[in-house]
């Protein structure tokens, strides 16, 4: 049995796993990608920095933070679409439910 | 009483029963009041307290504030505010509680924490100090002033070096490592000017490529003047080569590190 019934029954086991992994993979990098937040509040730092150095004025800062602040809810919707945690809305104290 | 009024009386209704926005944590033991200058355009700006604790609120809707400029703005004014009267802890942007309640159990839960921070950060202040270069200038005077990269660069303008390709590569390096070199020395140096009149010292990520130090100083109250004119001392001795963006005082933000069990409330 083992690799002998893959090769047998199973001829297409190889490939598929193969996809499956690489999906996987993907699947993994793109939920990184759409709700991973660093890189933008590090944009927001760089904007508010160039305002603070006279490099643009207010009209551009304006402008700017507004796309800022899109591409910030929208990795919001995706977090919450996912499940995972997120900064920001109504919180209160953690009550501890394990109180044995 | 006119319409006006009574009209105004329902909207601030469920304010009045809703959202808190905090600020900041204080020692006090009675009602205080900062004004209407609380985020989202003005609103009241008081304490819910706990015993001798307080939390500095705003009334707010639930919802998600965006870190724009004007709300991190309102935010940091609040703090200013406070911080002239009292020692504080800052809540990081954002912080909304369902109800007054939920301030209250904050308070009563991490009571201890919140005690021994405020008396550790009793009369600190916080100070930021970013320190940037014109990398143009700086790789200009590299290119005069170091031998190696000067007899490099001669080379590949006079083309007698077999690869001009290989060289300018090597070039590319030597600058860069000079410059490396260059900044953690001028980070060095600032940093030992400013230790002898600085509790403690955080060094961030710099921010851009123009950036080589983004540091955040913890200063006593007592010790303020004496860091100003260290910081002013020390930005003169480099004025032709070197930028400090100096601000605060600022709440201690990079010196309180309580982690909060707060969970979401929907």
């Amino acid at each position: 049995m083992g690799l002998l019934s893959n090769l047998l029954f199973f001829p297409v086991t190889g490939p598929v796993a193969g996809i499956k992994w690489s999906l996987g993979k993907v699947q993994k990098v793109v939920e990184e990608e759409l709700t991973d937040d660093t890189a933008i509040k590090q944009d927001l730092m760089e904007l508010q920095m160039q305002l603070e150095l006279g490099d643009i004025d207010d009209d551009e800062y304006a402008r700017r933070e507004s796309e800022i602040m899109g591409r910030l809810r929208d990795v919001r919707a995706w977090r919450e679409r996912l499940g995972k945690a997120t900064s920001g809305g109504p919180v209160r104290v953690a009550r501890d439910t394990d109180e044995e | 009483m006119t319409d006006q009024v009574a009209e105004s009386e329902i909207t601030s209704l469920p304010l009045s029963d809703g959202g808190r926005y905090v600020y900041c944590i204080i020692r006090s033991d009675r009602q205080r009041e900062f004004g209407s200058i609380g985020i989202g355009g003005g609103q009241r700006v008081f304490t819910v307290a706990y015993q001798d604790l307080a939390a500095v609120v705003s009334d707010t809707p639930i919802v998600i504030y965006d870190p724009t400029r004007e709300n991190v703005l309102a935010h940091e004014f609040v703090n200013e505010t406070v911080m002239r009267e009292h020692t504080v802890i800052p809540m990081s942007f954002g912080t909304v509680f369902r109800s007054e309640d939920d301030v209250t159990e904050l308070l009563r839960s991490t009571y201890q924490a919140f005690s021994d921070v405020l008396e550790k950060m009793q009369d600190k202040i916080e100070f930021g100090l970013k320190v940037l270069w014109d990398r143009d200038k700086v790789v200009a005077t590299l290119e005069r002033e170091n031998d190696e990269i000067r007899r490099l660069k001669d080379e590949i303008s006079r083309h007698t070096t077999t690869s001009t390709y290989f060289a300018r590569m090597q070039l590319g390096r030597l600058i860069d490592s000079a410059m490396e070199e260059l900044s953690s020395r001028y980070v060095s140096d600032i940093h030992e000017a400013l230790k002898p009149v600085a509790v403690a010292s955080r060094s961030n990520k710099p921010i851009g490529d123009r950036m080589i130090l983004n540091a955040a100083f913890l200063v006593d109250r007592a010790q303020e003047q004496a860091f100003d004119d260290r910081v002013k001392e020390t930005s003169r001795k480099y004025e032709d080569v070197l930028a400090f963006k100096y601000s605060g005082p600022w709440p201690p933000y990079n010196f309180v590190n309580i982690k909060l069990k707060l969970e979401k409330a929907d």
